[in-house]
């Protein structure tokens, strides 16, 4: 178990920043989830931790030690990959067991943690057998009983439930935070799963073209996101973004948009006039879709737009609403009333929308209910 | 929609609606069975021919090793011996050196091959893991040398081996009309180094990865994870370098002239006389030449069918 960390650490491959100044620090223990879509850089991050791959500047310390210039195996750390990386000649028994024999540990020493290892996993009756004789659940299994044999101090996980069926990620998702639990060893980990980010880490740390766009615990960035791309990011079906313009005339405060105009009123809302003022001009407003809600066309406020489709997924309904510019989703219950082509007025609740500047960072006018 | 709407409207699909004969079903299917016999007939026609070019020396030399040389040039030509008769490998085990250059190619074949895989496997796993310097390069020139002909290079790696030969202790073993002479010239091949770095490849960089993050030196890589996965992959050089080997001519034919090294391609053309040849009897010592090897081919066929599947098949 060791804290791990980051100062201004920079991958570049020939012009490409994969990785751009990355600081963080993940203290011991802890459960980090690297977020992002492919090619972010967050398994860039993972593989600069474990040495496969070398930083081109910054540090990375483990338990207070740089690390930088240290072969993987002086690192002592634990790497699950996405396609377990079992080796295919060898029995589950040789394969956890392997990297107990390369440090030389006595046959009987090694014999104890295997099987250890084996029964926190619950694998001991596939001791005998070949990966190839393995399901895909078997065989992460396999993997993580690898990994924890020898006690490391940093597991780091790369996508480990992406080659998982649905139901079995979700199954092993589970078992992945009770084993952090008991074992309470730092845990960095790679999705691009909002899901899994979400429900295991403690922090999750949100990527975007080689920078981290922000951190923070789960609920924290779903509910306040530093940015348009941690909000469209985040959530299923994602935040939307209606365009407009802040205005000010006479000390009152108007959203506008097109013939749409929504009165800010900054004494109501516990906003600072002078930082609303500030934010007058062109900007966007964020709302997530379970904070609209939809109305007739002739109601006296509201977006007016069409429906335009609507997906129900069993639990919810969600209706795509063309106004104009944009389309935002709304989230229904399922048994709402609502038919392609009607006319609507789309309705939300200023308190819990978000307003962003042109330059897509978070103007964090309204504090989260 | 109710239960019964639902049924309503598949009602439908229980009766046929469109014309036709039940007989047509199966005139489809013979049409399409003949036309498949026919596609069928084409290619083994094409095999066969394939397979009359390529064994059909080798079968015309079993005549001839059993006959001897006068009725060889019969005429009307016999196909078959009247009086089959093994006064042919009498002759060459009594009157010619067969034995000992048999067991001379053994030597030389046997030892190319180890040395090759050594060398190959070695060469092809920094190739295909090590990124170093000019790795690319290096590589590039290896399989340049594919391209320069046996013949072309035989006078310089002549003069270069007659040279060694001439160093104190080193000279002992490596020199012409020596095993280490004949072996190891031989061994080095950008095809097996080619070969053999293909077939690693095909291995996922997440087994090296692990491996390494599990602690392991590349040594240990190598030797446990690395060697038995290309276990098919050794078989097939091997084999294919014993062959090769076993049937080469050139090298052996300049590096070893005395008899105490000379091979058997070797001392089958010195049976061809400068005035007579014995076409019997260099019949029966070539087919006794190709019975080992073909046993060794037939032994590990499976190994090479495996191997030729390797890759093709999802990890």
């Amino acid at each position: 178990m060791a804290e791990v960390v980051l100062r201004q650490l920079s991958k570049h491959f020939g012009d490409v920043r994969a990785v751009d100044n990355v600081s963080m620090r993940i203290p011991e223990g802890e459960f980090l989830v690297l977020l992002g879509p492919s090619g972010c850089g967050k398994s860039t991050i993972l593989r600069m931790i474990s040495g496969l791959e070398d930083a081109t500047s910054g540090e990375i310390a483990i338990g207070g030690e740089l690390v930088n210039f240290k072969d993987p195996t002086e690192r002592n750390l634990a790497m699950v990959f996405q396609n377990y990386a079992l080796y295919p000649h060898m029995t589950v028994f040789k394969n956890v067991a392997f990297p107990l024999e390369t440090a030389k540990r006595k046959a009987s020493d090694v014999k104890e943690a295997v099987e250890k290892a084996a029964a926190t996993l619950e694998i001991g009756e596939l001791l005998d057998r070949l990966p190839e004789q393995l399901s895909g659940g078997q065989r992460q299994r396999v993997a993580l009983a690898r990994a924890i044999v020898r006690e490391p101090r940093v597991f780091l996980m790369d996508e480990p439930l992406s080659n998982l069926d649905a139901q079995l990620r979700q199954q092993t998702r589970l078992e992945l935070m009770a084993l952090h639990e008991r074992l309470g060893i730092t845990t960095i980990y790679v999705t691009h799963d909002q899901v899994e980010a979400m429900t295991m880490g403690r922090r999750i740390a949100v990527m975007q073209g080689g920078k981290v766009q922000q951190i923070g615990p789960p609920v924290e960035v779903y509910q306040t996101p530093a940015t348009t791309f941690v909000a469209t990011f985040m959530g299923a079906p994602p935040m939307n973004l209606i365009d407009g313009e802040i205005r000010s005339t006479n000390d009152t405060f108007q959203f506008v948009r097109q013939e749409y105009s929504l009165d800010i009123e900054p004494l109501t809302m516990g906003i600072d006039p002078s930082v609303l003022e500030q934010a007058v001009g062109p900007s966007r407003l964020g709302v997530r879709p379970e904070h609209f809600s939809l109305g007739p066309p002739d109601a006296v406020s509201g977006i007016p737009g069409i429906v335009e489709f609507l997906e129900p997924v069993g639990s919810d309904l969600f209706v795509t609403v063309d106004i104009g510019e944009n389309q935002v989703q709304v989230r229904m219950p399922p048994e709402a009333q609502v038919r392609q082509g009607e006319a609507v007025r789309v309705t939300f609740d200023l308190h819990r929308s978000h307003v962003f500047s042109t330059d897509e960072r978070n103007l964090r006018l309204i504090q989260p209910a | 929609m109710t239960a019964s709407e639902t049924r309503a409207a598949d009602e439908d699909l229980d009766e046929p609606r469109f014309e036709y004969d039940q007989g047509t079903f199966e005139a489809e299917a013979r049409r399409q069975r003949i036309s498949r016999n026919i596609r069928k007939v084409g290619a083994y026609t094409t095999l066969s021919v394939f397979v009359v070019i390529a064994v059909g020396p080798a079968v015309y030399l079993i005549s001839p090793a059993f006959r001897d040389s006068v009725s060889l040039f019969s005429y009307p030509p016999e196909w078959l011996p009247s009086e089959p008769t093994i006064e042919n490998y009498r002759f060459l085990f009594r009157h010619t050196e067969y034995l000992r250059w048999a067991v001379n190619t053994l030597i030389y074949a046997t030892g190319v091959t180890l040395v090759a895989l050594v060398t190959n496997t070695l060469a092809a796993y920094a190739f295909a893991t090590m990124k170093f310097p000019g790795h690319r390069t290096l590589f590039f020139l290896v399989l340049a040398t594919m391209m320069i002909p046996v013949a072309a290079v035989l006078a310089p790696t002549y003069l270069t081996v007659r040279m060694i030969g001439g160093w104190p202790i080193i000279g002992n073993f490596i020199d012409l009309d020596t095993y280490g002479g004949l072996i190891l010239p031989s061994a080095v091949s950008p095809l097996g180094v080619f070969m053999m770095r293909q077939f690693i490849e095909t291995l996922p960089s997440g087994l090296y990865e692990a491996a390494r993050l599990d602690g392991a030196s590349e040594w240990r890589i190598l030797r446990k994870i690395v060697l038995p996965l290309l276990k098919p992959a050794l078989v097939v050089l091997g084999i294919f370098v014993f062959m090769l080997t076993w049937a080469s001519y050139l090298w052996p034919l300049v590096a070893a002239t005395n008899n105490d090294h000379r091979v058997l391609t070797v001392g089958i053309q010195s049976l061809n006389g400068q005035f007579v040849t014995n076409w019997g009897v260099m019949a029966a010592a070539a087919l006794l030449t190709i019975i080992p090897v073909t046993i060794v081919f037939l032994f590990f066929q499976k190994w090479f069918v495996q191997a030729s599947m390797a890759g093709a098949l999802k990890q």
